[in-house]
């Protein structure tokens, strides 16, 4: 297989001291390669949130290495830690944080305008990034306007929009109904397997788990487990009662902004 | 993040929700209101200053007066007598008079060139021919050069001729100030035993009132003055010590010697002051003025600027969640506190831009209002209450936007501080 995009060595994270101190990460030495799903997969508590946080820089070990192409960026200054994010990753979130007060397609470029790219391009690029999506239609409305399945496309036409790498997906279909999820899923997958993505997928549905090639199956801060190779649509399809999947009762969707507080 | 992007973004977030930035402004407003009107008090007054004493800048006199006597004001009791000291009678300046051996002393010094008088004339009424009799009492003759005319000019010093104010033009029975030049002013003098001899004198001039003080008496010429004060000092038993109000020396060249001359007769216990002294005097005092007022005004914006502290940090906590997203996507810190003190800065650009024109119209209203001819201020020549000074409005702007910068550096910092992780988890 070619370099790992994404390395870590006796990754550990410990929060808190002394006796309340809790070990979420226990030393995990790993890697992703360029080009593969990866489905991080655990229990609540497990530690899977924390081992994405650390791959996305958003976070740092109390010890161990995260190595980026090969480089080593835990030591790295805060202001290039913000830029290697803004490059090589994109992210898509459950709760899609989507800024209700401005149009899709102001939401979708906000990566480029973070990164400075002038505006004629911004939206040049966005509005590709929503045909991809099949939502251009939607580039002029606001954001609270979008369904939920709207929502989460528009989120990974955000991720998708500076052509990163790697994209981190935070349980991306925690707060779609079952139908919705699976096109979803099947649209990241399919940018991963069309663009040579990588992708980092966090979840507890096993059927999104089980279409990614590589499961890490974590446990109290340990990768107790690790399945190789896609799973056929039928073996997910009966995971699904399991108590994680679509039966679990639904999170309110709530966008940031004001009208989260309503 | 281009600063362009900042900028916009700043904007349309300090917009978003419209009543809380609007309240914060109008506190923003209230101060730079105020600042700009009291900067254009000063600046107006201080303008006619300028304007009224502008043309005397070549005159080559130092007025000489006695110099205060350090500690004058703690005294207690009357002060000890002095024959030297001159009469009993106070000058403009309540210094005391001068004596014919202080007028001597400055005819002596280096420089000077020479010196006139101002000796004290005492009236008993004024008359125009046939006419009636006034109550009066004349402005200083020395005073002359400090006058706004309306028609007419200064009178001779040699001749006896007389200036009246603008108001006294009825008596005349005239309407227009040209109509009175060349009448007859009928000036009468008491003796020291109360007999009236009479002495006329050509009205050469007419004056408008100044700020100075000056222009609303008559102004007699200086040989009218000495003329009265002749007539004065007739029938008194024995010598009445010759005493002087003030002097005017003329000094050559003024600018290279003024130095010398000052030090020259605070030596001889004079005091010596050019007409730009006096007026820089009352400029200070406008200044002084000015800037007491302006600090009343700059603890309204200290006030308004917790306003802004405030508003900034209720609009940090409210978008935590927005802010973890940016610093997630690579917003780096520094453009994130840029962001919010930005947004600090909008409304104090906003309120200041508010206050400062508002106080620009209030304040040259009011100021065509009360000096119109028929406003309440009117009477004084060239009289201006309020001026623009572009200066003084540029560092209003520039200090609101410094007090509302450091007011946003605060909740800029929070912002800029918060942990990505932790601000996309707040509910």
């Amino acid at each position: 297989m070619s370099t790992p995009v994404l390395e870590t060595e006796n990754l550990v994270k410990v929060y808190g001291r002394g006796p309340a101190q809790f070990h979420a990460l226990k030393g995990l030495t790993f890697g992703i390669h360029r080009g593969e799903s990866v489905a991080i997969v655990g229990k609540s508590g497990s530690g899977k949130s924390t081992l994405m946080h650390l791959l996305a820089l958003l976070d740092e070990p109390t010890s161990g290495v995260v190595a980026l192409d090969g480089r080593p960026v835990s030591k790295l200054k805060p202001k290039v830690v913000s830029a290697l994010r803004n490059e090589t990753f994109g992210f898509v979130f459950q709760q899609f944080f989507l800024n209700p007060h401005q149009t899709v397609l102001e939401n979708v470029t906000l990566p480029l305008k973070i990164a400075g790219v002038p505006r004629a391009e911004r939206d040049r690029r966005g509005m590709g990034a929503l045909e991809q999506l099949e939502m251009a239609d939607k580039a002029k409305n606001r954001a609270t306007d979008l369904s939920g399945g709207q929502k989460q496309r528009a989120c990974i036409a955000r991720a998708l929009i500076n052509n990163p790498d790697v994209v981190f997906a935070d349980e991306p279909t925690g707060n779609l109904d079952s139908a919705t999820s699976e096109t979803v899923e099947d649209i990241l997958l399919n940018l991963q397997r069309e663009h040579g993505i990588t992708l980092v997928v966090v979840t507890h549905d096993e059927d999104l788990a089980g279409k990614c090639q590589r499961r890490l199956i974590m446990q109290d801060g340990q990768i107790v487990d690790e399945h190789t190779g896609v799973l056929p649509a039928g073996a997910g399809r009966q995971r699904r009662a399991a108590p994680h999947g679509a039966s679990r009762p639904r999170r309110r969707i709530l966008p940031f902004g004001r009208g989260a507080r309503r | 993040m281009k600063s362009v992007d900042l900028t916009r973004s700043a904007l349309s977030n300090t917009l978003r929700s419209k009543l809380r930035t609007a309240l914060t402004v109008v506190a923003i407003v209230i101060g730079a209101f105020t600042l700009t009107l009291t900067s254009g008090l000063g600046a107006g007054i201080n303008q006619t200053v300028d304007r009224v004493f502008g043309g005397f800048g070549v005159e080559d006199t130092i007025y000489v007066v006695p110099q205060m006597e350090a500690g004058a004001q703690e005294q207690d009791g009357p002060p000890e007598y002095d024959p030297e000291a001159g009469a009993e009678v106070d000058s403009g300046f309540r210094t005391g008079m001068l004596s014919a051996t202080d007028v001597e002393t400055i005819q002596e010094l280096d420089h000077v060139a020479g010196v006139d008088t101002e000796v004290a004339a005492q009236l008993e009424y004024v008359q125009t021919t046939g006419g009636n009799q006034y109550q009066a009492q004349f402005e200083y003759a020395l005073n002359d050069v400090l006058a706004e005319y309306a028609a007419g000019g200064a009178p001779d010093r040699s001749s006896m001729e007389a200036t009246v104010p603008e108001d006294w033009l009825e008596i005349f029975g005239a309407a227009d100030p040209e109509a009175v030049l060349g009448e007859t002013l009928i000036v009468a003098a008491p003796n020291a035993v109360g007999q009236i001899t009479e002495v006329e004198a050509e009205v050469v001039g007419v004056t408008q009132g100044t700020l100075a003080g000056v222009g609303f008496s008559p102004i007699p010429s200086v040989a009218l003055a000495e003329e009265v004060a002749a007539v004065n000092a007739d029938g008194y038993e024995g010598q009445l010590p010759e005493s002087y109000i003030m002097a005017a020396a003329e000094i050559e060249n003024l600018a290279e010697n003024e130095d010398t001359v000052k030090a020259a007769l605070a030596e001889e216990g004079l005091w010596g002051l050019t007409v730009e002294d006096q007026i820089a005097m009352f400029e200070a005092v406008i200044d002084a003025i000015t800037w007491i007022l302006s600090g009343f005004a700059l603890i309204a914006l200290l006030a308004a600027s917790f306003g802004i502290v405030n508003t900034l940090l209720m609009s940090v906590q409210e978008r935590t969640r927005e802010i973890g997203l940016m610093k997630a996507l690579g917003m780096s810190r520094a453009k994130v506190f840029t962001l919010f003190s930005m947004e600090a800065v909008l409304i104090g650009v906003m309120g200041s831009v508010a206050g400062i024109g508002l106080g620009l119209i209030a304040g040259f209203v009011t100021n065509g209002l009360l000096t119109a001819d028929d406003g309440p201020l009117g009477g004084f020549a060239e009289l201006s209450l309020f001026g623009l000074d572009p200066l003084a409005i540029g560092g209003i702007f520039l200090l609101i936007l410094i007090i509302a910068f450091l007011a946003g550096t605060l909740p800029a910092a929070r912002a800029a501080k918060k942990d990505p992780i932790e601000a996309l988890r707040y509910e």
